[in-house]
């Protein structure tokens, strides 16, 4: 029973598969589109790798889905997801658009370093020598604290295996540090707000929708939309619900509308508008998967720095929770493996790290672990009567 | 694990016998979401064969007369519907074709019409009422590139019938596309003559006995989105679904109960700051709706916490508009958990 309970994608992907592939297969010649190991749907990766695998076992952000990027405080580490997202649309050649900033946000995209497996092999290559060997049978199961990357890599290596060698690449790595140049950077399209007497967000439907419905019919789009409602950018009526929550209501139809074409990804920061007010809740009603982001405060570098399990890690540098997934919750949601782990995510120079949150035992506090040892498995002698 | 029955044998009995003019009222929240009850709902009220031995527990067993379901939905396209549906092995576009079901649109155009170009306004313009024009303009596009290796006359047998094919697929069943415009009342009432239209069109082909249901998924949408400033208030939402309901002879409505909707209200007033119009009006339509059903079906998330083998919780209660001694249902609060291939187990606390 308990194996079964793992929701190892390896088993599940066989005998659900026919039913969407038929209907939904994506153009086979679309690049940064590949098939859910989990039902067969087409899905593009957001850039980071280990967001890809956060999202309820479909290694990657279903196409014609929307997910939106909560942040708490002052700090931006949800534009640097953002900009992952942006930056792999850039490389993988589909249109990029950006709505409500000015041209300059595109030129901050991070510079490309390689392909996401590519230096993903580097960092377990130098892991592999060192790791304890503990139980070989789980080995294949992935590296325990990556369980994240585990549950992509098991099924990518299960259905993709004839065409693994040549396969291109569905995700890249990024260094913040670098700026991106590629030939298709110009191909971005930054759709400002326009004001007007009606919804300021009327004339950006306008754009997104005739720039999709006269692109070619293979053409990949992405919509980014960085720090919705921030009153440096957006004019005060925005914030009305039936401005606001109308566009993210077309948004969302437009989306349905090309279903195997389009994704986005939102960020909005919380400090403004609180997750407890009803504005918020219904934005994240009308998204298909909602993330919060919670930094840690800077005075508590105490408690980052022991946050690391071991000294070699770097400390996180705060919480991800997740609110909602992509189909999952659609459906019902709350069976995903991933849904009621604590998160904390790591950003440093060249990634977006996500990864389960565990509490280091207290340091210096050797005599109360000695003497919780041997209470916590009572010796024989206890237990005879 | 075993694959589950379509219908859960401890709900069958609150999905299946309706009473007349009943409402009941589904409510979700943001990590437990309402879909698969509404699945649930429409299995029920359609499927013919693979229900009968759940019904056959019951005592009445009405599975051979025909029911009839109109399913307005403001949050999903027929799309998400039609392939869920089809894992419980309902075919819903077969069902619109046989006058037995009928979806609305509340999401392709509710509040943005797509501008149509001038050169695809032409052809959209007969291809048909309220269809939504990109997808018209789509397949004209990508067509002419394998055309010109064929013979004369096979443009124009490919742009009428492989051009349309695709689309009257994904088109089948939708039996009109709900528009807002105006403001007020004159809007609601606009968009319930467009609902009322549908219900009316499968009910004279309705036998003596025939029942209709209505399902409207998240109506408390369009309270959201157009709220005061556009002169709908609770009390406007609360006429416009008693107005429909006349119409049917059973009513679910699905809506949103997340704390901000329906709590910010009574803290706010005590925490002396002002709950903002989209949260009073919320709770005051919920509310409202909550005192007239029948019964109220909640859906909600454990409170503490996540675990592997469950979804959520499901309470069912009696609304205002239970009748004591006619109703013999009892309240009870089962377990659920969503399977990966969509099936549903529900159980009791500690069962499993």
């Amino acid at each position: 029973m308990s194996f079964r309970k793992r929701n190892i994608g390896l088993s599940l992907g066989v005998d659900r598969a026919a039913i969407p592939t038929a209907s939904e297969k994506p153009a086979p010649e679309s690049p940064g589109i590949r098939p859910s190991p989990d039902d067969g749907r087409p899905t593009t990766s957001t850039g980071t790798p280990s967001l890809d695998g956060l999202l309820a076992g479909h290694a990657g952000l279903p196409m014609g889905k929307t997910l939106l990027v909560e942040e708490n405080g002052t700090t931006d580490f949800a534009g640097a997801l953002l900009r992952y997202y942006a930056a792999e649309g850039v490389v993988q050649e589909h249109k990029v658009h950006v709505v409500g900033v000015p041209e300059q946000w595109g030129r901050s995209l991070p510079g490309l370093i390689g392909t996401a497996e590519s230096v993903e092999g580097k960092r377990s290559d130098k892991r592999k020598d060192e790791r304890m060997k503990i139980a070989w049978r789980y080995e294949r199961l992935g590296e325990f604290g990556a369980g994240v990357a585990g549950s992509r890599n098991v099924p990518a290596a299960g259905n993709q295996d004839p065409a693994a060698p040549q396969a291109p690449a569905f995700c890249h790595a990024f260094d913040l540090t670098k700026r991106l140049a590629h030939p298709s950077i110009t191909n971005m399209s930054f759709v400002p707000l326009a004001p007007s007497k009606e919804s300021p967000f009327i004339s950006v439907l306008n754009r997104l929708q005739t720039e999709i419905a006269s692109s070619a019919s293979h053409t990949i789009h992405r919509i980014v939309i960085p720090s919705l409602l921030n009153p440096t950018m957006y004019p005060p009526d925005t914030c009305q619900p039936e401005h606001l929550l109308q566009f993210l209501h077309s948004l969302k139809a437009l989306m349905n509308a090309y279903t195997t074409r389009v994704t986005t990804m939102i960020t909005l920061p919380l400090a403004l508008f609180p997750r407890s007010s009803g504005l918020v809740r219904w934005m994240e009603l009308l998204s298909d998967g909602v993330i919060e982001l919670c930094p840690f405060p800077h005075s508590a570098d105490a408690l980052t720095t022991s946050g690391a399990a071991t000294s070699q890690e770097e400390p996180p540098q705060g919480m991800l929770k997740v609110h909602r997934l992509p189909v999952l919750h659609e459906r019902g949601g709350g069976s995903d493996q991933n849904l009621g782990q604590d998160w904390a995510f790591i950003l440093s120079r060249r990634r977006f790290e996500i990864k389960p949150f565990s509490l280091p035992p207290a340091e210096g506090d050797t005599e109360a672990q000695d003497a919780s040892a041997p209470s916590g498995m009572p010796k024989k002698s206890d237990l005879e009567f | 694990m075993p694959s589950q029955p379509a219908l859960p044998p401890l709900l069958a009995p609150y999905l299946s016998s309706l009473p007349h003019t009943s409402l009941t009222l589904v409510s979700s929240i943001l990590g437990a979401t309402s879909n698969w009850l509404v699945l649930r709902f429409l299995h029920a009220a359609l499927s013919t064969s693979s229900n009968q031995h759940a019904a056959s527990e019951l005592e009445d067993v009405r599975t051979d007369e025909k029911r009839k379901v109109v399913f307005v939905s403001f949050m999903r396209s027929f799309e998400f519907w039609k392939s869920e549906a089809k894992r419980l092995g309902l075919d819903l576009a077969r069902l619109a074709d046989k006058e037995q079901f009928a979806f609305i649109d509340g999401l392709s155009d509710l509040f943005y019409t797509p501008q149509v170009s001038s050169s695809s306004a032409s052809a959209a313009s007969p291809a048909g009422r309220g269809n939504s024009t990109p997808r018209t303009t789509l397949p004209l596009r990508s067509q002419p590139g394998p055309l010109p290796g064929r013979s004369l006359q096979s443009p124009a047998i490919a742009s009428g019938g492989s051009g349309l094919a695709p689309r009257s697929q994904t088109e089948l069943g939708v039996a009109k596309k709900l528009h807002f415009s105006g403001r007020g009342t004159a809007a609601l009432d606009a968009l319930e003559s467009d609902i009322v239209s549908v219900m009316q069109q499968l009910k004279p082909s309705a036998e003596d006995g025939d029942e209709l249901l209505l399902i409207v998924d998240q109506p408390d949408l369009l309270l959201a989105t157009t709220g005061p400033s556009l002169g709908i208030g609770a009390t406007e939402m609360a006429e416009w679904v008693a107005g429909l309901q006349q119409h049917a002879h059973a009513t679910i409505l699905t809506m949103a109960a997340d704390s901000p909707l329906i709590h910010n209200v009574s803290v706010s007033r005590a925490g002396g700051h002002m709950p903002a119009p989209i949260e009073t009006e919320h709770a005051g339509f919920a509310i409202g709706l909550a005192h007239r059903a029948r019964s109220v079906m909640q859906l909600r998330t454990l409170e503490t916490g996540v675990a592997r083998d469950v979804s959520g919780v499901l309470r069912i209660s009696a609304g205002g508009g239970w009748i004591a001694g006619k109703d013999e249902n009892p309240e009870k609060e089962v377990l659920y958990y969503i399977q990966r291939d969509g099936g549903v187990r529900v159980f009791g606390r500690g069962e499993s």
